[in-house]
């Protein structure tokens, strides 16, 4: 089964079991919009950690009925922080969303030693595209969280997002890793991962995927510019998921998907004991709410 | 099986021992070469008598030192003289040394030196193509990818196709604390995208993988090397050339091979390698001549 699109992802989660989602510093305006509407939605069970008052002064400016919202004042936004990180580590909630704090606060209390979210595993950021110009939505990793990864971080990366589009319903995703050529050459480490990482799923050392590269963007997600170059491919013009080799090509394409393409993104932050929605503040209510649906999506 | 068509001048240099003399005789004398001895010429002769080989048969060129008799070979191999060099009683060492030189050597531009074996195993049901049991002690992936081409030349010169190349190691999975798996790796994709063309490729491969279909059933690895490998490439020489060896001396194994990167080919073997693979050799010499 693939997703074609946002709506697809929506249906996935519809009538599903209500995932509890806890917002730490709620009082954030497009954060508690999504929030609310994916409540409404029968998606989510949300519990607001924050400052009481002032998610209060949002609801009543944006006419949010909350009546029946679990919330647990706290005005410091790094306490509610820590409050939340310590309410999912017990188990009392599901997912973990950003509100009105700084990335790198929530991301500290995340990786914190005692009480934070650590599973051993490399925390990585995976995005999911709907793109007109693509017959599916297509998921990139990472673009906002490994700034160099190594060929241990990159295993890791691709390991957390097959078991995301495992739970999403794909059973064997096909895996580009991207490179700026199709062929292997030995002054671009992008490509010399590239074939490595092939090989070990060739071995089945990295299993639920089909893995080629180094694939060129246009290979990956054009079968007939992969034809034309005459690449034998089973991913070729039909990738689920695009690795990228550093964060510098990963958030350009993010970026340039977004404000080119006009594409819709969800992302959330996987390797955590739950998923994490950490979107910028800059994104719109739109974008928080796909990722919030993303997140359900991706719950174990 | 393999017909040659014409004869093949070969230049041997320091051509005075028994068992090159009595190779090269047998090759003159079914009809496929031409010889040209270089060395002193009275041990030559002497060579000849006491063998019963008639030393007519052979141009002798006078030479009193091994140094010189190499350099003599590759010179006329280099001149259009001789299609083919053979090292004779000489240290292997110096004659490489000639063949390598660099302005009256017989290397080809940028090329890298190396060697392919064909083996002839009993309890293999063909022609087995090794890469390197003799020259490159540890080999990078450009000097890897070469012997791989040059392998693949050989093995398509015999009639193979499309060779079927394992690149051997101890285990079929990819570790980067194993340098040979990771070039393997990258191999592999450079033969599915076709800059290593004309074979199937895979590894690591163990040898059991390589040439024995009931260990893949066995360990249930994939791979389109299938058991029936043609050549097997090894990470070092420490790894081929006990392989070879021990197949020579506990299978009854027989060596032919040769030396590439050259403009001609070049025979090197041990001193102490019999006449039955010394004429094995010029017989392959001349086939990828």
């Amino acid at each position: 089964m693939v997703l074609k699109n946002m709506n697809d992802l929506k249906r996935l989660v519809e009538g599903g079991p209500r995932k509890k989602l806890i917002l730490a510093a709620a009082q954030d305006q497009h954060s508690l919009g999504a929030v609310i509407r994916a409540w409404k939605d029968n998606i989510i069970e949300p519990i607001l950690v924050g400052d009481k008052d002032g998610i209060q002064n949002i609801c009543t400016l944006n006419n949010y009925d909350i009546t029946g919202v679990r919330i647990i004042h706290e005005s410091d936004p790094e306490m509610s922080v820590e409050i939340a990180v310590k309410m999912v580590s017990s188990k009392q909630a599901d997912i973990l969303m950003k509100g009105k704090i700084g990335s790198a606060t929530l991301l500290k209390c995340v990786l914190n030693k005692e009480w934070g979210l650590r599973t051993g595993n490399l925390l990585s950021h995976f995005a999911l595209f709907e793109v007109e110009t693509y017959p599916k939505v297509i998921a990139v990793t990472d673009v906002a969280m490994n700034i160099a990864p190594t060929l241990q971080d990159k295993i890791a990366i691709v390991n957390n997002s097959v078991a995301c589009l495992n739970r999403l319903g794909y059973k064997i995703p096909k895996v580009a890793v991207l490179g700026a050529v199709e062929m292997v050459n030995e002054n671009m480490k992008a490509t010399l991962d590239a074939a490595l990482l092939s090989k070990m799923n060739q071995r089945d050392q990295i299993k639920n995927c089909i893995i080629d590269g180094p694939l060129a963007f246009d290979n990956a997600v054009s079968l007939e510019s992969a034809q034309l170059k005459g690449i034998k491919s089973e991913v070729a013009g039909d990738t689920d998921l695009l690795l990228m080799p550093d964060i510098e090509v990963g958030n350009v394409l993010y970026k340039s998907l977004v404000f080119f393409a006009k594409a819709k993104v969800a992302s959330i932050i996987l390797g955590a004991l739950v998923p994490i929605v950490l979107t910028s503040r800059s994104d719109s209510e739109q974008a928080k709410f796909d990722s919030i649906l993303l997140a359900a999506a991706a719950c174990k | 099986m393999l017909t040659l068509n014409k004869r093949y001048r070969i230049a041997v240099a320091w051509a005075q021992d028994t068992n090159t003399i009595g190779a090269i005789d047998k090759a003159v004398k079914k009809g496929f070469v031409d010889a040209i001895l270089i060395g002193k010429s009275s041990e030559i002769r002497k060579t000849c008598k006491i063998q019963g080989i008639d030393e007519k048969r052979f141009t002798l060129i006078e030479s009193d030192n091994e140094i010189h008799a190499s350099s003599e070979a590759v010179r006329l191999a280099k001149a259009g003289e001789a299609d083919i060099v053979m090292k004779g009683l000489v240290g292997t060492d110096k004659f490489l040394r000639a063949v390598m030189d660099k302005e009256k050597g017989l290397m080809l531009p940028n090329a890298v030196l190396s060697y392919v074996g064909a083996m002839e195993i009993p309890a293999y049901n063909k022609l087995l193509f090794i890469t390197d049991p003799a020259v490159i002690p540890f080999p990078d992936l450009d000097q890897k990818v070469s012997m791989a081409r040059y392998a693949i030349e050989m093995a398509r010169r015999f009639g193979v196709k499309k060779p079927r190349v394992a690149l051997i190691g101890a285990s079929e999975k990819m570790s980067r604390h194993f340098n040979s798996s990771v070039d393997y790796s990258i191999m592999c994709k450079m033969a599915d995208r076709n800059e290593i063309k004309d074979c199937i490729m895979d590894g690591p491969l163990d040898i059991f993988l390589a040439c024995d279909k009931k260990s893949i059933e066995i360990k249930g690895v994939e791979t389109p090397v299938n058991g029936e490998a043609d050549i097997l490439l090894f990470p070092s020489l420490e790894s081929s050339n006990p392989f070879y060896k021990g197949i020579m001396l506990f299978a009854n194994g027989e060596l032919a091979g040769l030396v590439r990167g050259t403009e001609k080919p070049v025979i090197v073997m041990s001193r102490s390698e019999s006449e039955k693979s010394k004429y094995f050799c010029i017989a392959l010499s001349c086939l990828m001549a």
